[in-house]
């Protein structure tokens, strides 16, 4: 361990990285906080390649997470660089700089050093490490400046202006500043405040970014998983497919205990043995292999004409990033014309496979009969049986097409179950060229899904009920 | 930990070191992972991509602390019976039905049936206990004295049920048998586990591990590598193969060629006494670095570029 340093500051310094990574969405526990301390503890603060390394391992697991880890000790630990340098010279005065002149003193040397070292301590002094959002950016900006002494500087000024408009008063400044020359000091002092306000600007927005990322983004994840997907602005999307990941990988976590059953035909002869020990050996209370059952099926066909093709676009990706679970997922695309989308999303990652599938088929005029013929001729009918759920996504505007109801009340009759998403809200339903009501009859259920929450929530009822059933 | 472990594990240049000379060459992270790993005497867990030599870096350390390596090679299926302890039903029958034979002289002609229960009960009962169990490899590892190197490999392919089995193992190095109570580790192994992520692993496990990614070697690294690993190549040869083989990994490819294979392709061109890479002996070789198809045609449309491009890396 660091010899000059108390076991508290350890923590305290440590606590605050842990909270800045966490900040940037790496998950980290308790446990894997003690970890880390006892990293520190081990490794000190010397090296600050090792400590990089040392903590990476305990904390940072996945190789996502390791960059991210990166990213955030380096700009934590070049804040607090500076800081640890100077704590080494034994000359600087403990105790916060709390007089004017000191501060009218250093501004007027121009000793950026100090000056730093001080405003470190003064951001320390008031809690920067608490601020969550922009709004407080004045307020922390101020309370640092105050800590700093900022009122005593005033008063020098304010004073200086006096001597000045009187043509005296020199070296009366209130602590006895010896070091008024006259002249311009005012102004000279007065450009020295303003650089000490941008600079202190500078270090809360800095400190921002480290501490509130946390907050704020859990404000912004709160408004994009409300917020209709077809509204999404261009620049939320990358956020968004983040968020989707996210919460893929939580229903997966949640859902990913395979369930298992008992399949007559094999014994297993060492657990009957272990069982029939209480009949002497004599084995009649017999003990069957387990087997795990087959998977169930997911066929989903996606409308991706316009409208509908951002929740498309974010339902395949729900749908493959859980592909641990659901590992047999079958996708189809239409919007003039069906073509089934499973090999791009086998090639290729999600992002890439739904643009592939969006310049094939997508933003064309939907035509529900002809996408449902196209279904039928390329045999996907025969794919169908009654262990697959079909999940079928789209507004049900046929633009005044035949909308071929009879193929739905095939697909239908063949498979388990038909689950229809429609983004649209319950009264647009039936308006207009919305042909919804006529295929409503064939779905055992039919809801509303045009928010992430929406997704969410049907995706884990889903795998849900696609597991329980099975 | 014991001294000697100790003093092996005091300082990273040392283990970098003691590493090279069993024909491992490590880079600094991996070598910071064992010494923090050894000295905090935590699992960790080594994930990366196949082949970059995650299993060998156990083996490597077993050799370099000179301590047993136990092995757990995970599949579908393993269950603590394979993998913590068992017991033995043949003996347990057998000593079921001599317990009978001998039932009288243990019963000492009690009189009443309360009498020879008493008897019975304080005859101590042997059926679950230390005789009968059958170590497997978990166990194994915590009864050795002077510590050991387990290495759970591949525990993405297990079930994970086997996950939770192992929790216990990896936060408090014991193991817990519902009949005989809780087997502390008489010294705390060094715990590998390995993983492919073929899927992802429970936090609950990867909370209880450091967690090291290997990912596949810089060039330089790569270099060492195979300069220790297949002495007889010449530098040029060798600049040239790494060169190659890294401008491989930047192409969209099922499978990327990992080290192992880029040594299996030094060796075989040692036997086809070649000097230098051509397009030629590129296309006829190339099956030894790529094993799907798909692969080979991709990297065969651009090996020409890729000699040539590794050329002019020897050439710098």
């Amino acid at each position: 361990m660091d010899g000059g340093v108390p076991a508290g500051e350890i923590d305290k310094t440590i606590v605050n990285f842990i909270r800045v990574v966490r900040g940037a969405d790496v998950r980290v526990s308790v446990a894997e906080t003690l970890d880390a301390v006892a990293v520190v503890n081990f490794v000190g603060w010397e090296d600050r390649e090792l400590l990089k390394q040392g903590l990476s391992l305990a904390v940072a697991k996945t190789p996502e997470e390791k960059t991210r880890f990166n990213a955030c000790f380096d700009a934590f630990f070049a804040a607090v660089a500076d800081n640890d340098e100077h704590e080494d010279d034994d000359d600087r005065p403990d105790a916060p700089v709390e007089t004017d002149d000191k501060l009218a003193q250093m501004l007027l040397d121009a000793d950026q050093s100090e000056l730093m070292v001080a405003m470190e301590e003064a951001a320390t002094e008031v809690g920067i490490e608490n601020i969550k959002f922009f709004t407080q950016r004045g307020l922390y900006t101020q309370r640092i400046m105050r800590q700093m002494g900022l009122e005593g500087l005033d008063a020098a000024i304010r004073e200086a202006q006096a001597g000045e408009g009187s043509g005296q008063g020199q070296g009366q400044g209130e602590g006895g500043d010896p070091s008024g020359q006259g002249g311009g000091e005012a102004s000279t002092l007065e450009a020295a405040r303003a650089r000490l306000f941008e600079a202190t600007r500078d270090l809360v927005e800095k400190r921002l970014s480290l501490y509130g990322s946390e907050t704020s983004r859990d404000l912004r994840e709160g408004r994009l998983r409300r917020s209709r997907l077809g509204n999404l602005d261009r620049r939320d999307q990358e956020e968004m497919r983040r968020l989707v990941a996210k919460i893929a990988k939580r229903l997966a976590a949640l859902h990913s205990r395979k369930p298992k059953r008992r399949n007559r035909g094999t014994l297993d002869l060492r657990r009957t043995m272990r069982r029939n020990y209480a009949n002497d050996g004599i084995m009649f209370d017999l003990e069957w292999k387990r087997k795990k059952i087959a998977k169930p099926k997911v066929m989903a066909i996606c409308d991706v004409s316009g409208s509908v093709a951002t929740v498309a676009r974010f339902l395949l990706q729900f749908l493959y990033a859980l592909h641990d679970i659901l590992n047999d997922v079958r996708s189809f695309a239409f919007s003039g014309k069906l073509i089934e989308t499973s090999d791009f999303f086998k090639r290729h990652d999600v992002d890439t496979a739904v643009d592939h599938v969006m310049n094939a088929v997508g933003y064309m005029p939907t035509d529900y009969g002809h996408s449902f013929e196209n279904f039928r001729e390329q045999g996907f009918l025969d794919d169908l049986d009654k262990r697959t759920t079909v999940v079928i996504l789209g507004d049900g505007r046929t633009n005044n097409t035949e909308p071929r109801a009879d193929i739905l009340k095939e697909i239908h009759e063949r498979s388990k179950r038909i689950l229809w998403l429609n983004p649209e809200p319950p009264p647009l339903w039936g308006t207009g060229d919305s042909e919804i009501l006529r295929y409503r009859p064939y779905c055992h259920m039919h809801r509303e899904v045009n928010t992430l929450a929406h997704l969410e929530r049907f995706v884990n009822e889903l795998v849900h009920v696609v597991k329980a059933s099975s | 930990m014991l001294e000697q472990h100790a003093a092996k594990l005091a300082d990273i240049d040392a283990i970098t070191n003691g590493f090279a000379e069993l024909g491992y060459i490590c880079s600094k992270s991996i070598a910071t992972a064992i010494f923090i790993a050894g000295n905090l005497e935590k699992p960790i867990l080594v994930e990366g991509p196949a082949g970059v030599g995650k299993t060998e870096l156990a083996n490597t350390m077993a050799a370099f602390m000179d301590l047993p390596m136990i092995r757990l090679q995970c599949y579908e299926g393993l269950d603590e019976a394979k993998a913590l302890y068992e017991w033995r039903y043949a003996k347990q029958l057998l000593y079921t039905q001599i317990l009978r034979d001998k039932i009288g002289e243990v019963l000492g002609g009690a009189e009443t049936l309360a009498a020879s229960m008493d008897k019975l009960h304080q005859h101590s009962d042997l059926f679950f206990s230390e005789q009968f169990v059958a170590p497997r490899p978990i166990l194994q590892a915590m009864r050795e004295e002077g510590g050991s190197i387990l290495l759970i490999d591949e525990i993405d392919k297990a079930d994970h049920e086997f996950e939770a089995f192992l929790l216990e193992v990896l936060s408090e190095f014991q193991v817990s048998i519902p009949e005989l109570g809780t087997i502390k580790a008489k010294q705390k192994p060094f715990v590998f586990l390995t993983s492919n992520n073929t899927r992802e692993l429970s936090d609950a496990l990867k909370r209880r591990c450091l967690h090291l990614y290997v990912p596949f070697p810089e060039a330089k690294l790569e270099q060492q590598i195979l300069r220790a690993r297949v002495p007889d190549l010449t530098d040029a040869l060798m600049q040239q193969l790494v060169a190659f083989v890294q401008g491989v990994r930047e192409l969209d490819l099922k499978k990327h060629p990992s080290v192992s294979e880029t040594l299996d392709w030094a060796r075989a061109l040692m036997l086809l006494n070649a000097s230098e890479l051509d397009g030629d002996l590129v296309r006829q070789t190339l099956n030894i670095i790529l094993k799907f198809e798909e692969d080979i045609t991709v990297v065969d449309r651009q090996a020409l570029e890729l000699v040539r491009m590794s050329e002019k890396a020897v050439r710098r």
